[in-house]
């Protein structure tokens, strides 16, 4: 049974407007978010002016102070994050390229991509077990390690796909030359890498930039002290609007809302550029 | 050093890196088991059949149930998925086949951005934007209209609700499912669809057959989505309403395994088990997000649009 040309045409209209629709339903939420972000966040940030960025919190009921804690404290987690994570990611990528087709590879790459998508939380929840309670404190070091752990697999799994995608000729001319594997790998591959395993390093920092959950029990938070030690507490932007929403003063959500903003053009500032450039690498 | 030498100290230098990160997930899944032991012995399996919450200073009389929150995780993150469904497909038809050239990859930009952007981000547009609209716009027209229905049956009084929940969930997976199902769709080889169209095919009828190669893509995509859904903490905690409740009503509000553990972890540390009985929740979400993970990840790597 066919329709007639008529009524199959009239469906094909019918389906290209759908999915038109459906399309910009799908992207529409993101324009609604950036302007809800932008109309109460600029307002808050002129406010604010420069003592929102660098002061601290005010309190409860009583205008803006600050949130410079939780910006150095996002700044300090992100490095000390890498620190840890990178080193451990870039090797467990470079053993799952190489060997690819052994046990341990194979196995490598499942749990890496396991890894990418395992609810964070578990992480945090984790890390406090194993670190806040042995430490008897909520602390800079465990929100970091919280944080390398949920950034590690991306990172991986970037170097092992940028290795990959190396022609196999450039491996052949280095062994060719009597290179040895450390150094066909570390002169010879990384470099020829180094755009998407630094593509993995930024989208990783961008990832743990914005995390909360694996901080809401790990790193504790703090807003009138900036920095008092890698074995004391320390605030993260994020985990600072997640508490400040949850508070019923108006100021609070304000400040909340700034904070949103700033957090916001800090992951655009990272994300954008990485995203932008790859459109030349991928063609 | 030998012939097979220098090949075998590269693989034993990287060796130990690759066994930490196992050593680290085994070690994860350890702590998680070995901290659910007391609420185990305390209650065994109820822990996940009955919805109860009895916090005591009396260590006899604590109680804990988690089934509420398992209920609510379960049904956002099936919210989540049918909303993300048509979205996501949808949307990889279009940009792939039928967008102007000059907005493809901007609507491509845009996705990717929804996809990376910080959860938290959601989480407050979510509390203070989405939920009073949707409470607005949707919850209270239906509820004064067909709250004869078991969907529709609870009054909106807050707006925190499973709704709100898996609205903002399925707002959250779409670019991710729509990631996994675009990168399929665009590898089918063109002569498919040269061949549909000299048959006389119209263009519904052409993305009819060609959506159903890309079946198992599908699949992995909205899985893979169901897993980040399940595992979302924050945004969904301040949407949900956080109330122990099983109720069929999308307008009731509800707690989730994830969010569950955010918001009653802080004081837990006061009573015997209720620390244990939140890595008891904690292990079922472990489980669930391990399980569908896995499958979505080998079902792509089957069909060959492994990532």
């Amino acid at each position: 049974m066919v329709d007639s040309l008529k009524v199959r045409l009239f469906k094909e209209k019918l389906f290209l407007i759908g999915i038109a629709v459906l399309t910009i339903s799908t992207v529409l939420p993101l324009f609604h978010i950036m302007f809800s972000i932008a109309a109460n966040g600029i307002p808050v940030l002129l406010k604010g002016g420069w003592d929102f960025i660098t002061g601290t919190l005010a309190p409860p009921g009583g205008g803006l102070g600050g949130i410079g804690p939780a910006i150095v404290g996002t700044f300090i987690l992100t490095v000390l994050a890498s620190l840890m994570g990178l080193p451990v990611a870039v090797l467990t990528g470079i053993y799952a390229a190489e060997y690819p087709n052994s046990l341990i590879g194979r196995a490598t790459k499942t749990l890496l991509m396991v890894m990418m998508e395992f609810p964070t939380i578990l992480v945090g929840l984790f890390v406090m077990d194993i670190v806040v309670l042995p430490m008897g404190s909520y602390s800079a070091i465990a929100g970091a390690l919280s944080l390398a752990i949920v950034m590690m697999p991306y990172v991986a799994v970037y170097t092992d796909e940028a290795l990959r995608n190396i022609p196999p000729k450039y491996r052949e001319g280095a062994f060719a030359l009597g290179l040895t594997r450390f150094k066909v790998v570390f002169r010879v591959l990384i470099g020829l890498a180094r755009k998407g395993i630094m593509t993995g390093i930024l989208i990783g920092i961008a990832k743990v930039a914005g995390e909360t959950a694996p901080l809401l029990f790990t790193a504790g938070g703090a807003t009138r002290v900036y920095f008092a030690g890698l074995n004391r507490p320390v605030g993260a932007i994020p985990l600072l609007i997640y508490q400040l929403v949850q508070q019923p003063y108006t100021n609070y959500h304000e400040i909340a809302w700034g904070a949103s903003l700033l957090l916001m053009l800090i992951f655009l500032a990272i994300f954008l550029p990485i995203r932008l450039s790859l459109k030349e690498v991928k063609l | 050093m030998g012939k097979d030498g220098y090949i075998d100290t590269f693989k034993y230098f990287l060796l130990p890196f690759c066994l930490f990160v196992f050593g680290l997930f085994a070690l994860m899944l350890a702590v998680y088991f070995s901290a659910s032991i007391p609420i185990f012995k305390h209650e065994g399996l109820k822990i996940y059949t009955t919805n109860a919450w009895i916090a005591s200073e009396n260590p006899n009389k604590e109680f804990y149930g988690v089934l509420a929150a398992i209920y609510g995780s379960v049904y956002t993150s099936v919210l989540a998925v049918l909303i993300a469904l048509p979205l996501s497909i949808s949307f990889a038809v279009f940009v792939i086949d039928y967008a102007p050239r000059r907005l493809k990859e901007p609507l491509i930009v845009a996705t990717d951005v929804m996809a990376g952007l910080p959860t938290i981000i959601y989480g407050i547009w979510g509390a203070f934007v989405l939920v009073p609209l949707l409470k607005k716009c949707v919850m209270d027209p239906l509820y004064a209209h067909f709250s004869f229905i078991p969907l529709f049956s609870f009054k909106p009084v807050t707006g925190y609700s499973y709704l709100s929940a898996g609205v903002l969930l399925g707002i959250m997976v779409t670019p991710f499912a729509s990631a996994i199902i675009r990168e399929a769709y665009r590898s089918l080889p063109f002569m498919y669809r040269e061949a549909i169209y000299s048959l006389g095919a119209t263009r519904y009828e052409a993305t009819k057959i060609l959506i159903k190669q890309i079946k198992p893509a599908i699949v992995a995509g909205l899985l893979l989505a169901f897993g980040r859904a399940i595992g979302e903490t924050v945004a969904v905690s301040l949407v949900i309403g956080n109330t122990f409740n099983i109720s069929p009503s999308l307008f009731a509000p509800g707690y989730t395994i994830s969010s569950l553990i955010a918001n009653q972890f802080g004081n837990a540390f006061i009573y015997k088990y209720m620390v244990s009985a939140l890595f008891a929740a904690g292990l079922s979400l472990f489980f669930i997000g391990l399980a569908v993970n896995i499958l979505g990840i080998l079902i792509l790597r089957r069909y060959g649009h492994g990532r």
